[in-house]
């Protein structure tokens, strides 16, 4: 019943929220086609909207998967400073002004991806000389890295004229705002690879998330698919974090309320867990357009202010 | 059968195993003292560490095996069920014993839920079907493994010091249900527990100085447990059957 519920309110919630905004809009407004209104709901709320869902499918299903494979409620890519890499790709490519596109990706998207994918690799390099209780140590090395990383970015506002750090500063705050079809479509290609990634696997998963030796003695080439899938997540990750900036937390709490509301072994919790990150984020994104603030306040500071009290809690409270 | 030929491990700088040469035939029990390298020499079959020299199955190097033709083979059984997944059920974890056998990316078939029904009714356990992992005792546990080994259907199977964690009515149930697999499976046991071994029956591999020694017979006698372990012995004292 409570179930219903919450899944009934999200779902309305992703239905009034191209209506909300800075600029209220009603039915009628859009329904001419020549309207003001209408422009705004088709070009700039109904993106935003789908925008927002398939990032929040991402950062869930990321999640899921970096808290299935490394068996720790604690890991996320936000957490193992994998956006914190695309965030400083990002920003190195602001700093040397290659906002122009290359092949037509933007030179941002694509440095933003190489920061992520450079810290995925060597996450994974590193891990091999972890031995015992390895998860805990990877998590400090992300945390490491995630610092590292702060700094350079600090160099580059350091060196940065004006224009360029206000640039870094918004992006570094997140944000959902897009204008036309083209993002939410990418993202919607990207989210839809990522679920079926991690679908395909389901049960490679299901065996890895007990232990990496259970999973091996069933017949798991447990190398071979953590590469696989930590790579194809952090192409999605890198991919949004490049449009979007870092929007942190969403990993690690929406795969913990799902698994609350059905505590059922992982491969039962995948499509649910995407469905509910893509409400989940939505709803955080209404919030902010909604707030009567001078302007609209950027969702990485509002997921943050959820999210890092979340993670004391987990900590907390892990058994 | 399982030929081993000079296997050596190393384990932070300190030599574990050496130059192991041994022929698994038939039914094995292997004993030895703490540290001896047991454990490590069922790992390496099952591919679950890395070591120095050849292991082969029947004329194939285990190596060359891929890891689902592995698992078909052989099975192994730890002493302690540690899973991370606070969820899955007993139902759901005996049921990926099936995982060699089932079609690539898709679901797991009715046959594979019989067999996996079957084994739990087999062993008695069907009632803990719905019972979480992380809730079992040591006892549930080790049925729960067994049944996963058995679902997994494989010719070899290992046990790494099942009695380990069990009082002694758990160990009769579990050296009982050993003792059955017997027949259709072979049995390669590596134990502390002397009472198990003299039970199960096997030839009797006894590691010592990281080498090992074989007993076909006369290994349960007092001057040679004594010679072999560096204390006294006064015969067995429980019995299983």
């Amino acid at each position: 019943m409570i179930k219903n519920i919450i899944w009934f309110t999200l779902l309305s919630i992703l239905l009034i929220s191209p209506f909300m905004g800075a600029v209220t809009l009603t039915l009628s407004d859009i329904l001419d086609s020549n309207s003001f209104s209408s422009t705004i709901f088709f070009e700039l709320r109904i993106p935003r909207v789908l925008f927002a869902f398939f990032a929040g499918v991402i950062l869930a299903l990321s999640g899921l998967l970096f808290q299935t494979i490394f068996r720790n409620a604690l890991m996320t890519p936000y957490t193992l400073g994998i956006s914190s890499g695309a965030v400083l790709g990002a920003g190195i490519a602001i700093k040397l002004g290659l906002g122009t596109l290359v092949f037509g990706i933007s030179a941002i998207s694509i440095f933003g991806f190489m920061g992520a994918m450079f810290t995925v690799i060597l996450l994974i390099y590193l891990s091999q000389f972890l031995k015992g209780s390895q998860q805990q140590a990877l998590l400090l090395l992300g945390i490491a890295l995630s610092l590292f990383y702060s700094s350079a970015l600090m160099i580059i506002f350091y060196i940065g004229s004006p224009m360029q750090n206000d640039m870094l500063i918004r992006f570094t705050m997140g944000s959902l705002s897009v204008i036309g079809w083209e993002h939410p479509l990418s993202l919607g290609v990207i989210s839809f690879i990522l679920f079926g990634a991690i679908y395909i696997y389901r049960f490679e998963l299901q065996l890895l998330n007990l232990s990496e030796s259970q999973a091996s003695l069933k017949g798991v080439d447990t190398k071979k698919i953590t590469l696989v899938l930590l790579i194809i997540s952090s192409f999605a990750i890198g991919t949004l974090v490049s449009i979007s900036g870092p929007i942190g937390f969403i990993g690690l709490i929406v795969p913990h309320i799902v698994a609350k509301l059905y505590p059922v072994t992982v491969n039962k919790r995948i499509v649910k867990t995407a469905i509910f990150g893509g409400f989940f984020l939505v709803l955080c994104d209404t919030i902010t357009r909604t707030l009567q603030t001078q302007s609209e306040l950027p969702i990485g500071i509002v997921t943050a202010f959820i999210g890092a009290p979340f993670f004391i809690y987990l900590i907390i409270s892990r058994r | 059968m399982i030929n081993i030929k000079t296997l050596t491990q190393t384990y932070k700088k300190k030599q574990i195993l050496k130059n192991i040469t041994l022929k698994i035939k038939t039914h094995l029990t292997i004993l030895g003292a703490n540290g001896s390298g047991k454990s490590t020499l069922a790992k390496a079959i099952c591919g679950l560490i890395d070591y120095k020299g050849e292991i082969f199955l029947d004329t194939t190097n285990i190596k060359e095996l891929s890891l689902i033709e592995r698992a078909k083979s052989i099975s192994y059984i730890p002493a302690k069920l540690e899973v991370y997944d606070p969820y899955i059920s007993v139902e759901e974890f005996v049921l990926l014993g099936r995982f060699a056998h089932k079609e690539n990316f898709l679901d797991y078939s009715q046959k594979d839920r019989d067999i996996t029904k079957q084994t739990l009714e087999f062993l008695k356990i069907s009632y803990l079907k719905e019972h979480t992992i992380n809730s079992l005792s040591s006892g549930e546990q080790q049925l729960t493994l067994i049944a996963q080994a058995l679902t997994q259907q494989s010719k070899i199977i290992i046990f790494d010091e099942p009695t380990a964690n069990l009082d002694p009515r758990n160990s009769k149930i579990i050296a009982q249900h050993i003792k059955g697999l017997k027949e259709f499976h072979q049995i390669i046991l590596i134990t502390h527990d002397l009472h198990l071994a003299h039970y199960i029956e096997n030839y009797i591999v006894f590691i010592k100085d990281k080498n090992a020694h074989y007993f076909e017979d006369n290994f349960f006698t007092d001057e040679n447990l004594e010679k072999l372990y560096g204390v006294k012995f006064n015969s067995l004292a429980v019995v299983y059957d």
